[in-house]
C-alpha cells in the first residue's frame, strides 16, 4: 500500500461543518492537514500463451471497451545507415498493407465501421501494436490484430505509397525553426550512429519489399512479444481469445543485433544556422545516462527542480516568469538505451537570446555549486510523491507500464519502491548528480535564427560553427 | 458503394444501439448538477476507481468578445489568472501594492509612447524602461513566484493549465481526491480576487508565445490569414493570441475591465469528475464560491457577418511547403444543418476509409494530409465548414483545390452510401463511450455543452440528431452551402527565393 502525505493542508470532507466561519481571504497553508490517501495501485495478472507470448491482463468493467497493446524490441536503432527509414516504413505498412487474408483497404473499412482501431508503429527502440474496440467486437478485432502482427502482406503498392508520404514529410520537416534545431542537434550529437541515422529520399529509394519482410521477421516473434490487455472481459476470455488468435505462430530465434557503444563527442561548440525566424530556436546538451543507472531517482528530483514542466522549475521561473524571454523552456538528464541524453530546448526572444543562453549556463553552475534550499527540495519531492497516483489513473495504461518496465530491465518492484526512493533524495544528492551528469564545458548549443537580431554575437559565449541547413534540407530531398 | 462488408451493418447497428443506451443512462445516473444562487453551475460526475479528480471550469468569453485594439486580451487575462491573489503569491501585499500601481502607470505610459512609432520620444521610452526595471526589482522582494503552481504541485496536482479559444476560456487541474477543499479555496480566490501582478513581464511572455506558436508555424499563419478574409465584420476573424500590435500595447486596466465584464459566476460552468461525493462536496463549493458576487449579463455581440457575395482568395508566402484551406459559411448549433455538417466532415476525412483520404491520400496520392472541420473557429456564432490540405510534391495547391472542389460537387448529386453514413453514426456512439474513460476528457465535454449550449444533455442528444441525418440531407446541404460565392480559399505559397 502506498500512503500519500503532504506539508500543505486540506482536509477534504470532514471539515465542512467547521467552515461556517466568515470566509475571509486565506492562504492554503491555513487549511487543516488532509487525511492521507491510501491507495493500492492495481497490478496486472501475468500469464504466458502456449507459443510463448507473455500477457499482462487487467480487468476493467467500467465501460464496454477492450484495449490491447503489444510492445517488443525493434526499431530504427537496428537499421543500417543506407536503409534509414526502414523501421518506420515497416511499422506503417504492417497496418496499411493489410495481411495475407485481408487487404489494407478492407481492413480500414472494416475497423472504421466498427469504430475500432489497430495501429502498428516501429519507433527508435521498440515496436508497438495497439488495438481498441467495443467489447462486442473483441473477437473479430483481436483476430485482425493478431493477423497484422503475424502475417502482414507488405504489398508493393502500399510500400510505394508509404515511401511517398515519408518523402513528403522529409520535404516538410524543416518548415518550422524549432524542428530544424532538433534535427541539427541530433545530427551533431548522434549523426552517423544508430541513434542518429536520418531517413532521406535516397535511403528510402534503396529500401525494398524484401527489406521490410526481413525487418519484420527479425523482431516479431512470440517470445519477444508482450501483450497488455485490459477492459470489459475476464482473464479466461482474454486468454482463450489470444490463444486462438495467435495459434500456430512459431518462434524465430534470431538474436538482437549488438549496438556499438556511443562515444561522447560534444565539445562545447555552438552551431549556428541562419534562418529568417521571429525567435532563436535553441537546443542545448550532450549525452545522458544508460537506463538502470542507480542515480535515476536523484536525477528525477533534479530534473523536476531544474527544468520540469511546471512554473516552479528554475528554468521556467527565471527565463519565462521573471524575465519574459520565452513561452517555454524545459530540460533535464534522461535515461536511454545506451546513453540517453541531457537536453534543454526553448524558443527565445531574439533580441535577448544570448542573455538567456548565458543564464542557462549560469543556472546549471548554481545547481552544481550550491545545494538546493530545503523548501524547494520539499516541494519537488512532494510533487513527485503526491502526484504518483496519477500514473495509475488510466487502467488501460497499467499493463503497458508493467511491460515497458520489464523490457527496460527495471526490477519488478519498481513502482512499489518509487515513493520511498524519492523520499530519500537529499539536497546533496541533487548537487552531486548535477555535477556528475551536466557539463557546461562540453554541452553543445544549436541555434536556429537570425543572429543580426540577437543582443550579442554568439561568439561571446564560445566557439561558433555555422551550418547551412538549406544545403542539408536539399540533399535530404535528393534521391541520388 | 463498392465495399464488401455491408453485412456488418445490421448486426453492428443493433448491438451498438443497445450498448449506447446503457451508457447514456449510466452517465445521466452519475451526473449531479448544482447551481449556486449567484448563477455558478457546477456539474459533478462520480467515478470512484482511483482517488483523484479532474476539474475544468470555463467562462463563456474568448477572442470573439474582444474589440479592435485589444485583441488577445482574453488570452492574456488567462495568463494573468495564475499570478495569485492578495494572499497567494505575495509575502506582504500591502507593501507590494503601491509598487505595482506605480509600475502599471509607467507600463501604460510606455505602451502608449511606443504606439507613436517613429514620432515616439526615445528619451521617455528609455526612462520608462529603466523605471519599470527598477520597480520590477522592488516588487520582486515581495512576490512569491508562481505560488499557485507551487501549492498544487506539492499537493500532487497535475495538469495545471488553462486554454483560451474563440468562444471560451477554461482552467484545468487534477488533484488527489483528499485535496478538494484546497481546490475550492485556490480557485474561488482566483476568481474573486485575482491580482494581476507582473503584468508587463507576462505580456512579454505572450509576445513570445505568439511568435512561437503562430509566426513560426506556417499552418497557423495561414489559418490567421484565412479567418481574417472569411469574416469581414464578425470578430471570429480575431486570432485568439491577438495581433502582435495589440499584445504589445494592451494595458492592465484594459485586462481588468475585460475581466470584470465577463468573469462572473453567472457566465461560468465548473465540472468536477472523479472520486468525489456531491453530498459532501456541494457544501464546500457553497462555502467558497457562494460569496462570489453575481455580475450583470455579459454584453450581447451585435455584429452579424453579412452574407458573403463572392469568392475570396488569400495568399500567404513563407519559407515552407505549400498548404491550402477552403471554407464555407454555415449556421451553428442548434441548427440541424450544423449536425449535418458534423456528418459531412466525418464522411470526408475521418479515417483511412473516408472519401477524401481514400481518394486523395491513398488512390491519387495528391496530398500528404487532408482534414475537415465543421465549426471553425468556434460554435457560439455562425461559423465555417473548412477543408485543409497539404499537397504532395510535385502536386500543387491548384491541383488539390480542383480535386477537393470536385468532391464537394459530387456530394451535391451523388448520395453517400448507407455504410458510410452508418460508419459515422457508429463512430459517434463509440466516442461517447470512450470519452468516459478519462476524468478530464469527460469534464471537458460536459463543460463545453453546458457552457456553450446551456445544457450538458445536448451531448447525449447529438446522437439522436446525427442518427436522423440522411443521404438526402447531405445533398441538400451541399447544394445550399458549397457555392463559389460562399467560399474563401487561402494558399500558403513557398517563397520563390
Amino acid at each position: 500500500m502506498i500512503t500519500f502525505q503532504s506539508i500543505f493542508a486540506a482536509l477534504g470532507i470532514c471539515l465542512v461543518l467547521t467552515g461556517s466561519m466568515a470566509n475571509a481571504q486565506k492562504h492554503p497553508r491555513e487549511l487543516t492537514q488532509p487525511t492521507p490517501l491510501s491507495f493500492t495501485p492495481p497490478k496486472p495478472v501475468e500469464f504466458t500463451l502456449n507459443n510463448g507470448i507473455r500477457v499482462y491482463f487487467l480487468e476493467d468493467r467500467e465501460l464496454p471497451l477492450v484495449s490491447i497493446s503489444a510492445i517488443l524490441p525493434g526499431g530504427s536503432i537496428y537499421e543500417k545507415p543506407a536503409n534509414a527509414g526502414l523501421a518506420s516504413l515497416t511499422g506503417s505498412v504492417m497496418r496499411t498493407g493489410g495481411t495475407q487474408s485481408i487487404s489494407g483497404d478492407d481492413l480500414d473499412r472494416e475497423l472504421e465501421f466498427l469504430a475500432a482501431t489497430v495501429e502498428a508503429t516501429m519507433g527508435e527502440e521498440y515496436a508497438n501494436v495497439t488495438a481498441s474496440c467495443l467489447k462486442k467486437d473483441f473477437h473479430r478485432v483481436v483476430q485482425l490484430y493478431a493477423d497484422v502482427i503475424m502475417h502482414p502482406a507488405f504489398p508493393q503498392a502500399k510500400i510505394d505509397q508509404a515511401k511517398n508520404q515519408m518523402k513528403e514529410s522529409i520535404r516538410r520537416r524543416w518548415d518550422q525553426p524549432a524542428a530544424a534545431a532538433g534535427i541539427l542537434f541530433t545530427e551533431q550529437e548522434l549523426g552517423g550512429t544508430p541513434f542518429g541515422y536520418r531517413a532521406t529520399a535516397k535511403t528510402l529509394k534503396a529500401i525494398t519489399r524484401d527489406d521490410l519482410m526481413a525487418f519484420h521477421e527479425a523482431f516479431f516473434s512470440p517470445r519477444r512479444l508482450s501483450i497488455g490487455i485490459s477492459g470489459d472481459l475476464s482473464r479466461e476470455e482474454a486468454s482463450a481469445a489470444l490463444e486462438k488468435a495467435f495459434a500456430g505462430w512459431k518462434a524465430t530465434e534470431a538474436s538482437l543485433p549488438q549496438l556499438p557503444a556511443l562515444q561522447e563527442r560534444s565539445d562545447g561548440t555552438i552551431y549556428y544556422a541562419y534562418r529568417d525566424a521571429p525567435q532563436a530556436s535553441v537546443v542545448i546538451g550532450h549525452l545522458g545516462i544508460r537506463r538502470n543507472n542507480p542515480d535515476e531517482d536523484r536525477l528525477e528530483v533534479m530534473n523536476d527542480i531544474f527544468g520540469g514542466r511546471g512554473f516552479t522549475a528554475r528554468l521556467m521561473k527565471e527565463i519565462r516568469s521573471n524575465r519574459g524571454l520565452t513561452y517555454g523552456i524545459y530540460g533535464g538528464v534522461f535515461a536511454g538505451t545506451d546513453r540517453g541524453f541531457f537536453r534543454i530546448a526553448s524558443q527565445l526572444k531574439a533580441d535577448r537570446c544570448v542573455e538567456a543562453l548565458a543564464l542557462v549556463k549560469q543556472m546549471i553552475g548554481d545547481l552544481q555549486n550550491t545545494p538546493v534550499p530545503e523548501e524547494e527540495l520539499t516541494v519537488s519531492k512532494e510533487s513527485l510523491i503526491n502526484g504518483f497516483v496519477f500514473q495509475f489513473e488510466s487502467r488501460e495504461r497499467i499493463p503497458q507500464m508493467y511491460i515497458q518496465n520489464r523490457l527496460d530491465g527495471y526490477p519488478d518492484d519498481h513502482f512499489d519502491t518509487y515513493i520511498s526512493k524519492i523520499k530519500n533524495v537529499t539536497a546533496r544528492d541533487v548537487q552531486e548528480v548535477a555535477r556528475k551528469y551536466m557539463d557546461t564545458g562540453k554541452m553543445i548549443i544549436v541555434v536556429v535564427g537570425d543572429e543580426k537580431k540577437f543582443d550579442k554575437p554568439l561568439s561571446s559565449l564560445g566557439r561558433v560553427q555555422a551550418i547551412d541547413y538549406k544545403k542539408i534540407a536539399e540533399s535530404d530531398k535528393s534521391e541520388d | 458503394m463498392k465495399h464488401s462488408f455491408a453485412i456488418f451493418s445490421w448486426v453492428a447497428a443493433l448491438l451498438l444501439v443497445a450498448s449506447v443506451i446503457a451508457t447514456g443512462q449510466n452517465l445521466e445516473e452519475k451526473v449531479t448538477v448544482h447551481t449556486l444562487k449567484n448563477g455558478l453551475t457546477v456539474i459533478f460526475v462520480e467515478r470512484h476507481g482511483v482517488p483523484t479528480f479532474s476539474t475544468i471550469y470555463g467562462f463563456k468569453v474568448g477572442a470573439v468578445d474582444e474589440v479592435p485594439g485589444i485583441t488577445g486580451v482574453a488570452h492574456l487575462f488567462e495568463h494573468m489568472a495564475f499570478k495569485g491573489t492578495p494572499k497567494i503569491g505575495t509575502s506582504d501585499f500591502e507593501k507590494e501594492r503601491p509598487i505595482m500601481e506605480q509600475s502599471n502607470t509607467v507600463g501604460k505610459e510606455l505602451s502608449l509612447e511606443l504606439l507613436k512609432g517613429d514620432r515616439a520620444d526615445r528619451a521617455k521610452i528609455t526612462k520608462n524602461r529603466e523605471d519599470l526595471a527598477r520597480l520590477d526589482r522592488e516588487q520582486k522582494a515581495y512576490v512569491v513566484k508562481d505560488e499557485i503552481d507551487k501549492i498544487y504541485s506539492a499537493a500532487g496536482g497535475v495538469g495545471l493549465n488553462a486554454s483560451t479559444g474563440s468562444d471560451m476560456t477554461q482552467y484545468y487541474i487534477s488533484l488527489p481526491s483528499n485535496r478538494f477543499e484546497l481546490f475550492c479555496l485556490v480557485e474561488s480566490e482566483r476568481m474573486k480576487n485575482a491580482v494581476l501582478r507582473e503584468f508587463y513581464t507576462e505580456r512579454s511572455v505572450v509576445q513570445e508565445e505568439r511568435k512561437q506558436t503562430t509566426e513560426a508555424v506556417p499552418s497557423r499563419m495561414l489559418g490567421e490569414a484565412f479567418l481574417a478574409a472569411a469574416f469581414i465584420a464578425h470578430p471570429y476573424n480575431h486570432p485568439v493570441v491577438g495581433w502582435a500590435s495589440d499584445i504589445n500595447s494592451v494595458t492592465l486596466e484594459e485586462a481588468q475591465a475585460f475581466k470584470k465584464k465577463y468573469y462572473t459566476p453567472n457566465n461560468c460552468v465548473m465540472t468536477i469528475v472523479g472520486d468525489i461525493f456531491p453530498a459532501s462536496a456541494i457544501p464546500l463549493v457553497e462555502k467558497y464560491f457562494g460569496d462570489y458576487p453575481a455580475g450583470s449579463e455579459p454584453p450581447v455581440l451585435r455584429t452579424v457577418e453579412p452574407k458573403q457575395l463572392g469568392e475570396r482568395r488569400v495568399r500567404y508566402e513563407a519559407d515552407a511547403e505549400p498548404q491550402l484551406m477552403i471554407g464555407f459559411h454555415k449556421p451553428t448549433f442548434p441548427s440541424r444543418d450544423d449536425a449535418i455538417f458534423t456528418v459531412i466532415s466525418n464522411i470526408l476525412t475521418s479515417g483511412r476509409s473516408s472519401i477524401l483520404y481514400s481518394d486523395l491520400v491513398k488512390e491519387k496520392q495528391l496530398v500528404a494530409s487532408v482534414n475537415a472541420s465543421s465549426s471553425m473557429p468556434g460554435s457560439r456564432f455562425p461559423n465555417l465548414f473548412t477543408l485543409m490540405a497539404s499537397p504532395r510534391y510535385p502536386h500543387t495547391n491548384e491541383e488539390v483545390e480542383q480535386a477537393l472542389l470536385a468532391h464537394l460537387e459530387q456530394l451535391k448529386t451523388v448520395p453517400v452510401s448507407d455504410s458510410a453514413l452508418q460508419k459515422v453514426k457508429n463512430a459517434l456512439e463509440a466516442s461517447e463511450i470512450r470519452v468516459m474513460r478519462s476524468n478530464m476528457g469527460l469534464a471537458r465535454t460536459l463543460t463545453r455543452y453546458q457552457l456553450l449550449y446551456g445544457d450538458w444533455k445536448y451531448y447525449l442528444k447529438l446522437k439522436e440528431t446525427v442518427n436522423g441525418v440522411t443521404a438526402q440531407d447531405i445533398m441538400t446541404c451541399a447544394k445550399q452551402y458549397f457555392s463559389p460565392e460562399n467560399r474563401t480559399t487561402a494558399y500558403l505559397v513557398k517563397k520563390s527565393k
